[in-house]
């Protein structure tokens, strides 16, 4: 035992040893965590709190969007769709083929989605099929036993009400692009629905509102175990557009086989009563997600449906030109409205022939009846003596050669050539013989239907150019405040009344007196004026046939009452003909209804908007 | 000798005792904490239960005279051995590893008594080589008794619990008195050893070791448990997030968090006041273990502490490490506080014997 002891000595200094090296490691480890506790603390806590905090965004419901009586004109409405949950699956593969078979879904699709979605995490639930039918939901819920792993989810969907009706003054909806995630404080994410044309984008923040957002506390399969918290979402607002859908209706009647495009407007505030572009196309597409074939259908066509010719589509305003430089030349004080002009059917400037659209000739007109009958001779003369800036300038002043500032987007400009257009753009010298042309709204001189109206309400309005508008109001959805459009004109030099009088006296004869160009147009129940208006496609002189793709471009404008206008209306129908057959007749329907004309008994029924040319005479 | 045994009571170390006690108790609150309510409810109970069993263990290891059990454990060591010997040929394997034996609706590891039989052998050797050196022959002899359950537990495969043999080799080898020439040729053996193995291992082998050693590549798997331990270790703060109010623990975004990680648990739910507190705990147990050491009456009393000693001490350092991503993640379990049947019998039988060596100091052989 003494041996034992005596040999321990050396144990014991090591033992020593041992007993610095626990408490040298315990000592690090509580620094250890010390180091991760209270030093990184904070950085941890924040990560906890991410691990176990998710948001889930709240939709805001979009707005509705009404026409100016408070008739809905595009809505939302429930769509059922089709989410597969991974990790509640049993074999991934047994997934697809029911997605496949049971509800006769592309295989591509569902495999497409699968794939993409991979990359998620588990608990991601994952898009398989959208605005399935209510059989379909049903059988999936009938096998609901078997496939956990499937769920229907309900979200809003854009409806529009009436399809293609004003389908280009609305816009649609369609997923956010790239370009749109990534503009600065977009605040978009991938998926997101947001209105890409029309009201729909113009007043995308207005109708969209605030979206929401719950704070959930998820376990770690992501499993939601509690609410910590929202923030509710703010509808977005109703919108009251300026439309009128009776009118609306009308035209879009009118164009079902025409292409072209109208605008009815007040020209006291700019407010668009009707807005059509021909072809149209429903909305409704895509918000339905567009199938392959319907996209190229839409892109393919060569008539352009998405486009929306009423503002994007500039062309010559033929004679519809002839009231604007009627007044400028008067109040320049260079034409003597009474002073009179021999039309034998042609005239000859700088050497060429200039033909009047009458070969016989209007013998001796003088403005006014120079408007009625449409002289083309009247207004070469008349081009000659005001030249080509001062024509510019008069253009100018009724708003041409500039965006009417409307709330769409894509709007064009049109063209109003002058010499110094000529130097600069065109890089060629203009010739006076050009300026015949444009006398008579043809040549270089391009105008858009909204420019026409816009310009006609500014011949009316005593020279204030209306910004011309489909906002009339919009209304939160909570209080139900309301909040008007501030109509916006643009101040004009104040028009001569005795010399306005002198055209609008010719554009009312153009309606309402025989051989008017537009008398089998003549509206019954109030005093309209107008003027028609026929875009040659090719040159009279070209030799081509004017039928078909070449056949000329028709053009009304009108106004009613003539005393005090409370409408104004543009027409154009590609490759229509005369102005007279093809697009007044639009104009006198949408008057009739506007101002409360009941239809005659013999054409109440669709023959209501092909006016008949026998008329009986004027009742003035 | 009456009033030796007489006081007896006072014998049974309370420093040692007590914070065994404490830290057992510490983990049935916490197992409680991390299993309440779930699949896994009922588990605090069972807990309870081995730390009854434990405890059991524990008296009758005081009481059995230690020289005895010194004495025959070398059949002792080779009978632990057996179950090790059947596991690898017969063994069911449970998460790709054969180291469980089960009987009834119990599991156990054998791996975890051969480390007690081991420790036994160990300071048997050591009771006889009473050397200030560490002599070639004791030097084999050493490597033999902790290399052969090494290396039938690596053979499971399980490398983190025949890790847990290797504090007895190092607790032979150190306080066995080792040369520093020895030390020196131990260390550059051990660096051509792994040097040659790493190019003769193939490629996914090297990959799995990679993985091992660096789990935070492995985002998913490895690398997903420690980030969240780390989570929870740090979130934690100085108090703490509250009893059962732990969202790492509470949600489940911990791993196995009622065995190996029990003490991001603690770290999480009582903060780095909790963490001190286990801390503490071993410390003193442990620094009290080696005072009862340097106190026990012979050579083999010695040894048999430390080497009990240095195994609770590396399974707690490893795992206390391995929770903050100091160390690889190896399933090594918190000793007295992870839920487990085999490690709270197996902590407890050494405590008991670590106790009895105390308690015999006087007795007369």
């Amino acid at each position: 035992m003494l041996r034992v002891r005596e040999n321990r000595r050396d144990l014991s200094r090591r033992i020593e040893i041992g007993r610095i090296v626990v408490g040298a490691v315990f000592a690090l480890l509580a620094i250890a965590y010390w180091y991760v506790q209270i030093v990184r603390g904070e950085y941890y806590f924040t990560l906890s709190e991410n691990n176990r905090l998710r948001s889930v965004k709240i939709t805001a419901p979009r707005g509705y969007i009404f026409d100016r009586n408070g008739v809905a004109l595009v809505e939302n409405e429930p769509a059922y769709n089709l989410q597969l949950y991974r990790r509640e699956t049993r074999d991934l593969e047994d997934s697809e083929s029911f997605a496949v078979g049971v509800l006769r879904l592309p295989p591509e699709q569902v495999r497409a989605r699968l794939e993409r979605a991979l990359k998620n995490p588990e608990f991601v639930a994952v898009p398989i099929a959208e605005n399935l039918g209510i059989e379909e939901v049903a059988s999936i819920e009938a096998r609901s036993p078997e496939h956990p792993e499937f769920a229907i989810s309900i979200s809003q969907r854009r409806l529009y009400s009436h399809g293609v009706v004003a389908a280009h003054a609305l816009g649609y909806l369609a997923e956010a692009t790239v370009d749109q995630i990534k503009a600065p404080q977009s605040g978009y994410a991938p998926g997101d629905w947001i209105g890409q044309k029309g009201i729909e984008a113009t007043y995308e923040p207005l109708l969209a509102g605030v979206n929401g957002e719950r704070r959930v506390v998820v376990d770690s399969h992501g499993r939601e175990i509690a609410e910590q918290g929202r923030t509710p979402a703010q509808p977005g607002q109703n919108l009251f557009t300026t439309l009128d859908l009776d009118l609306q209706r009308i035209a879009e009647d009118y164009f079902k086989e025409r292409v072209g495009s109208v605008v009815a407007m007040d020209p006291k505030t700019g407010e668009i009563l009707a807005l059509v572009s021909s072809p149209s196309y429903d909305p409704n597409w895509f918000t339905r997600r567009v199938t392959e074939d319907e996209w190229t259908r839409l892109t393919t066509d060569p008539h352009h449906p998405l486009q929306n010719r009423a503002i994007q589509n500039a062309f010559s305003p033929g004679s519809t030109f002839k009231p604007f430089l009627a007044y400028g030349a008067l109040a320049a004080g260079l034409v003597d409205p009474d002073a009179r002009v021999f039309c034998p059917g042609y005239a000859e400037f700088y050497g060429r022939v200039f033909h009047c659209h009458n070969k016989n000739g209007h013998g001796w007109v003088n403005l006014r009846d120079a408007i009625k009958v449409s002289c083309d001779v009247y207004f070469y003369t008349l081009g000659r003596r005001l030249g080509i800036d001062r024509i510019a300038e008069i253009s100018k002043s009724f708003g041409f050669g500039e965006p009417t500032g409307v709330d769409l987007q894509f709007e064009k400009a049109g063209l109003v050539p002058s010499e110094e257009w000529a130097l600069t753009k065109r890089h060629a010298r203009w010739y006076p013989s050009e300026t015949i042309s444009v006398a008579i709204g043809q040549g270089p001189v391009l105008v858009t239907t909204m420019q026409l109206a816009r310009a006609l309400s500014g011949l009316l309005e005593n020279g204030r150019l209306p910004t011309p508008h489909l906002f009339l109001a919009s209304q939160e959805a909570r209080s139900g405040n309301r909040l008007r459009y501030k109509v916006e004109t643009k101040p004009g030099t104040p028009l001569a009344a005795d010399k306005l009088a002198i055209v609008k006296n010719g554009m009312w004869a153009v309606l309402n007196e025989p051989g008017g160009t537009a008398f089998g147009s003549r509206v019954r129940g109030v005093e309209a004026g107008g003027k028609t208006g026929t875009a040659q496609v090719v040159g009279k002189e070209s030799g081509l046939a004017a039928k078909g793709a070449y056949a000329d471009h028709a053009w009304f404008i009108g106004f009613a009452p003539v005393e005090d206008p409370q409408m104004v209306v543009a027409v154009f129908v590609e490759n229509g003909g005369h102005g007279n057959l093809a697009a007044a007749p639009l104009a006198k329907a949408l008057f009739e209804k506007r101002f409360g004309v009941p239809p005659p008994a013999d054409t109440a029924a669709p023959g209501l908007l092909r006016a008949s040319n026998a008329q009986p005479g004027s009742p003035r | 000798m009456i009033s030796r045994v007489l006081s007896a009571r006072s014998r049974f170390d309370p420093i040692v005792l007590g914070s065994s006690l404490l830290l057992s108790a510490l983990g049935i609150l916490f197992v409680a904490s991390t299993t309440a309510g779930g699949r896994l409810a009922g588990l605090a109970a069972r807990q309870g239960i081995w730390v009854a069993v434990g405890l059991g263990l524990m008296l009758a290891a005081i009481l059995f005279d230690y020289r005895t059990l010194l004495k025959v454990s070398f059949p002792i060591y080779c009978a632990t051995l057996v179950p090790l010997l059947y596991l690898l040929f017969f063994g069911e394997r449970i998460a790709n590893v054969r180291s469980w034996i089960r009987i009834g609706g119990f599991q156990f590891q054998p791996a975890e008594l051969a480390k007690i039989a081991t420790a036994l052998l160990l300071a048997y050797l050591f009771e006889n080589e009473d050397d200030g050196r560490l002599r070639g022959a004791a030097f084999f002899k050493l490597g033999a008794i902790v290399g052969v359950p090494f290396l039938l537990v690596f053979l499971q495969p399980d490398l983190g619990l025949a890790l847990t043999f290797l504090p007895l080799l190092g607790v032979g080898l150190y306080f066995g008195g080792l040369p520093l020439r020895g030390w020196i040729v131990l260390i550059l053996l051990v660096a051509v050893v792994c040097g040659a193995a790493w190019f003769l291992l193939k490629d996914y082998q090297k990959q799995r070791i990679g993985t091992f050693l660096n789990p935070e590549h492995d985002v998913l798997g490895a690398g997903y448990q420690v980030r969240q331990s780390k989570i929870a270790v740090g979130s934690g703060g100085f108090f703490g997030k509250g009893f059962r109010s732990g969202t790492q623990s509470q949600l489940r975004f911990l791993p196995v968090q009622h065995t190996d990680f029990i003490l991001a648990v603690i770290s999480e739910e009582w903060g780095f006041l909790g963490v001190i507190l286990v801390l503490g705990l071993f410390a003193a147990l442990l620094l009290r273990a080696l005072t009862l050491a340097q106190a026990a009456r012979d050579r083999g009393g010695v040894f048999l502490v430390l080497a009990l000693a240095g195994m609770i001490f590396f399974s707690v350092v490893i795992n206390a490490s391995m929770m903050i991503g100091l160390l690889p993640t190896t399933g090594i379990p918190l000793p007295l506080v992870s839920y487990g049947g085999s490690s709270i019998a197996t902590t407890f039988l050494a405590i008991g014997l670590i106790l009895g060596v105390e308690y015999r100091r006087f007795a007369n052989a």
